[in-house]
């Protein structure tokens, strides 16, 4: 029997995002392609989600 | 000063926080643990008649006798990145890196033991009366006839996830939902359910704690809309003072819970009550932040910069 509260999921549309941004090792950050930190370009951040309440719901519960 | 994050490459919400260490001259180190073994290299031992402990990764070195806190964001899985990944490597990596870890004299934002109690939505509850916030009867169970009962009693119930949504299928959400009208409750023996009188809402509202810091932000809900995270209400977050009162019950909560970092859900009522939803130990602060300019980072980087002498948090 499916237990009750998965009858309630739903399907969820997979982000089809790719971030504009890279890890570098020696900053210690993700950086932009012209180098700058990614958390100096706010706009890009919340256009990509990254930062929400769901983006790691599928890995993490602390949302 | 020395900070140790742990925590995901593409986690740009930590980078926020590296960012501000950065400005302060604070050293950082930033790992994964699931690129432990591999990418990440670390030792310890007791041969010298003293501990002594060492983590690198990328190039970047740490001594535990150097190390001033911790900062628990959103690490993988030990090992997880291994070449040969299995439940028993995870196992022991995880024994070797937070054995290591647990031996050394540090703050925690939080420390795991604590986070693990804090994620415990039964506890949370529990813990959320105690310290004085407004709670809707909640129930857990595995029993059909408890459930109807308890919807019967309650009118208007709604369903949620105590864990999130089953891991490894990431196309399924699990959203706060209504149950509707007599609803057929027998698949509850399959599986607890927790259950929850719904509060009609007009704002959601998250309120961040960072050591004594506290960020309250609001967001106006739709006419009957239960979950807030789902669905672009148009309406956007913004910054509100925290009340009084639930200040207080903050404190007392993260006092109870040991926790240094904790973002609380409320729902405001029509009445401007703030019932207590739940409270994520790592919650997301990133949103926030860049919705609304509260210097969340900056209070976050502060309090991991202080050194571990002192014990404030």
């Amino acid at each position: 029997m499916r237990p009750f509260t998965l009858n309630y999921a739903l399907p969820r549309a997979l982000p089809t995002v790719v971030t504009p941004y890279r890890f570098d090792e020696s900053l210690q950050l993700n950086v932009l392609p012209d180098g700058r930190p990614a958390v100096s370009d706010p706009d890009l951040l919340l256009a990509a989600g990254t930062t929400t309440s769901t983006a790691g719901s599928q890995t993490h519960f602390d949302d | 000063m020395t900070v140790l994050i742990l925590t995901s490459e593409e986690d740009v919400t930590a980078d926020m926080v590296v960012a501000k260490l950065h400005e302060t001259g604070a050293a950082v180190i930033r790992l994964d643990p699931a690129d432990l073994p591999g990418k990440a290299l670390m030792s310890a031992d007791y041969t010298r008649g003293d501990f002594e402990g060492h983590l690198s990764v990328n190039g970047h070195v740490l001594s535990m006798r150097g190390l001033d806190s911790v900062w628990v964001r959103r690490p993988g899985e030990p090992a997880a990145h291994a070449a040969r990944p299995s439940v028993w490597l995870t196992a022991e990596t995880h024994q070797a890196l937070f054995g290591m870890l647990y031996s050394a004299s540090v703050r925690w934002m939080n420390h795991p033991r604590n986070a693990h109690q804090a994620r415990l939505k039964p506890w949370q509850l529990r813990t959320a009366h105690v310290s004085g916030f407004a709670v809707p009867p909640t129930a857990i169970t595995t029993s059909p006839r408890l459930a109807q009962r308890f919807a019967r009693e309650h009118g208007d119930v709604v369903v949620k996830s105590a864990s999130g949504p089953p891991p490894g299928d990431p196309a399924l959400a699990l959203p706060t939902t209504l149950v509707g009208p007599d609803p057929d409750f027998s698949a509850v023996a399959a599986g607890p359910a927790l259950l929850q009188r719904y509060i009609p809402k007009r704002a959601d509202i998250r309120l961040t704690c960072v050591g004594t810091r506290l960020f309250a932000a609001r967001k106006a809900a739709e006419p009957g809309q239960v979950d807030g995270r789902y669905g672009d209400t148009g309406h956007a977050w913004e910054a509100v003072p925290v009340p009084e009162r639930i200040g207080k019950s903050v404190h007392e909560y993260v006092t109870l819970a040991g926790l240094a970092y904790a973002a609380f859900d409320f729902a405001e009522d029509e009445d401007g009550i703030w019932w207590f939803l739940e409270c994520n130990q790592g919650g997301q602060f990133g949103f926030v932040e860049l919705e609304t300019g509260q210097p969340i980072s900056e209070a976050v980087a502060l309090w991991l910069s202080q050194r571990k002498d002192r014990r404030t948090t």
